[in-house]
């Protein structure tokens, strides 16, 4: 009885604090299937260029490059990012439509020219970028609950279900639907199939934003910060199936709830090792996702 | 009567030296029929495609008066050309409701909604199901549902590619039932692709039949109203080799 008690007391904050970490792997994942879905295209600088992006509001708010207000530093960033998505897309959309492996590939160069950018521009040193988040903590039922806790679940709750909403009920999530499933049938009826895939980048850059934003606190910033936590956003979208929008939300979940138990019963220093061994087990034992469909086209 | 459509010396290649059409040329005229008749090979969905936009083409396509040859797919579809191909291309993962959004893209939220109004009157089959996974659909009412996207955004130029592939007879007769009487509504063109000649008989005014990639007959419907005029021309036009599988004229 008092073993199990024991056990339930740690296990609680284990399992709110993964649930929060998920939530970040969710909305880094969701950047991924975005961006998958649309265009068939893992998009590997996606953590480089959210990286970037945090660097950004660091240097515009800070005084390295400008002294702005941080919401100010924040706009800036996010319009940074999407004028590097449009030229990601730019770059990446002829190459698309020759393969899309090579475009996969194509995307890892665009990763490691953010990653240089940021180099030169703000150096290898770790710097702190502090956000204006509530300061506060409570217990409820032997949980330790802060501010930071309830932003992050506040920020990931509203961005999931906003674009929940935009993709299930609006004519540009039909028509990014449409892509998705059928791009041919998209194009016959008159879509532009470019500005669907913009929308999809636009908003995955975004949402690597918000991602990288609200990781860095629970941390520090370096050049390989953002890039390292999209490894954990990698596996939930693998986990979702990478296809899956739901599938890369309870993804990110799973991934946070597991690291977090691996890295408190077995060890901290073989997080990482552990994830890549989700992600073999996971395309091993759910190769289409733990949300694979099972409805199908009839002909 | 002024031309909707002038296909002029269309050739279609695939790849460097593949060549699927040889400079087909013919008109269709507003609210008229024309049939593309021919084997399996024979160049008829290259010419849909290339009318269409999907793939590329060379030789001219004036629509409307105007050269559209160098328009990508949306621009024609905002002309009203739609192309409604041969293998459906329902989006099985939206529903049927969303499939008439996909249609109706390019046009106005209000216009959308009246339009899936109509469609859903004419194919009543599906109405019944608008809210279902359009994946769910028999082989009928996913080609009923892709006459219906195509319809959705108002177009004066229907290009339908083997609407009876694959169907049962019966559902071929209530397909072309409800294209008779889309056809008898209005001032829409339609070309079609078939390979049953007694069901593109009830439709078309004007036949072309094709052979390796070129038209080698033209045909107005009422030379062909018995079965032996028809079948005179079939044999005439397109042969009965072994590797050319006859047209099913009945």
């Amino acid at each position: 009885m008092s073993a199990a008690y024991h056990i339930l007391l740690d296990i609680f904050p284990l399992l709110w604090s993964g649930l929060i970490t998920g939530c970040l792997y969710a909305l880094g994942a969701l950047g991924l299937v975005m961006i998958f879905k649309s265009s068939r295209v893992v998009n590997f600088s996606h953590g480089n260029v959210a990286g970037l992006a945090a660097f950004l509001i660091y240097g515009f708010s800070s005084g390295t490059l400008l002294t702005l207000s941080w919401s100010a530093a924040v706009l800036m960033a996010v319009v940074a990012v999407i004028a590097i998505a449009f030229l990601s897309y730019a770059i990446v959309a002829p190459i698309m439509a020759k393969s899309d492996l090579t475009a996969t590939i194509a995307t890892l160069s665009l990763g490691l020219i953010a990653q240089g950018v940021t180099l030169l521009v703000f150096g290898a040193d770790i710097v702190p970028l502090d956000l204006p988040l509530p300061r506060f903590s409570a217990s409820l039922l032997g949980l330790r609950i802060t501010g930071y806790d309830l932003t992050v679940l506040a920020v990931a709750v509203a961005t999931i279900v906003g674009l929940f909403l935009v993709i299930d009920y609006t004519k540009l999530g039909v028509a990014f639907r449409a892509i998705s499933a059928n791009p041919i049938a998209a194009e016959i009826c008159g879509l532009n199939l470019r500005s669907v895939h913009l929308f999809a980048w636009t908003v995955s850059a975004v949402l690597g934003v918000i991602g990288a934003l609200l990781i860095v606190p629970t941390t520090f910033l370096s050049v390989t910060t953002v890039a390292t936590f999209m490894l954990q956003a990698f596996a939930a979208a693998v986990l979702g199936g990478f296809s899956s929008l739901p599938g890369a939300l309870v993804g990110g979940i799973a991934i946070g709830i597991l690291m977090n138990l691996f890295t408190f019963y077995v060890s901290p220093e073989f997080t990482n090792t552990f994830l890549l061994v989700v992600i073999l087990v996971a395309l091993n034992v759910f190769p289409n996702g733990i949300f694979a469909s099972t409805g199908g086209t009839r002909v | 009567m002024t031309s909707l459509l002038s296909v002029k010396n269309l050739s279609v290649f695939y790849g460097a030296s593949a060549q699927a059409v040889e400079n087909v040329s013919f008109e269709v005229s507003p609210g008229k029929v024309t049939a593309l008749l021919g084997a399996n090979g024979a160049g008829k969905s290259s010419i849909m495609k290339a009318v269409g936009g999907l793939i590329p083409a060379r030789g001219e396509i004036i629509f409307d008066g105007a050269p559209i040859s160098h328009f990508p797919v949306r621009e024609r579809v905002r002309r009203g050309i739609v192309y409604v191909p041969e293998r459906r291309e329902i989006v099985g993962e939206l529903s049927v409701r969303e499939n008439l959004v996909l249609g109706g893209y390019q046009i106005s939220a209000a216009e959308r909604r009246n339009r899936i109004a109509l469609v859903l009157d004419l194919f009543p089959e599906i109405a019944s199901k608008v809210d279902r996974g359009a994946w769910r659909l028999s082989g009928g009412e996913q080609q009923m549902l892709a006459i219906g996207r195509g319809l959705m955004s108002g177009p004066r130029l229907l290009l339908l590619d083997e609407p009876s592939l694959g169907l049962a007879p019966l559902l071929v007769r209530r397909v072309f039932e409800r294209l008779g009487a889309i056809r008898s509504a209005g001032e829409l063109a339609i070309v079609l692709v078939e390979q049953n000649l007694r069901m593109t008989m009830r439709l078309c005014d004007e036949l072309h039949f094709l052979r390796s990639g070129r038209i080698v007959g033209h045909k107005r419907a009422d030379e062909l109203k018995d079965e032996t005029a028809r079948q005179q021309a079939v044999d005439a036009y397109l042969g009965a080799t072994e590797s050319e599988p006859r047209l099913e004229t009945a």
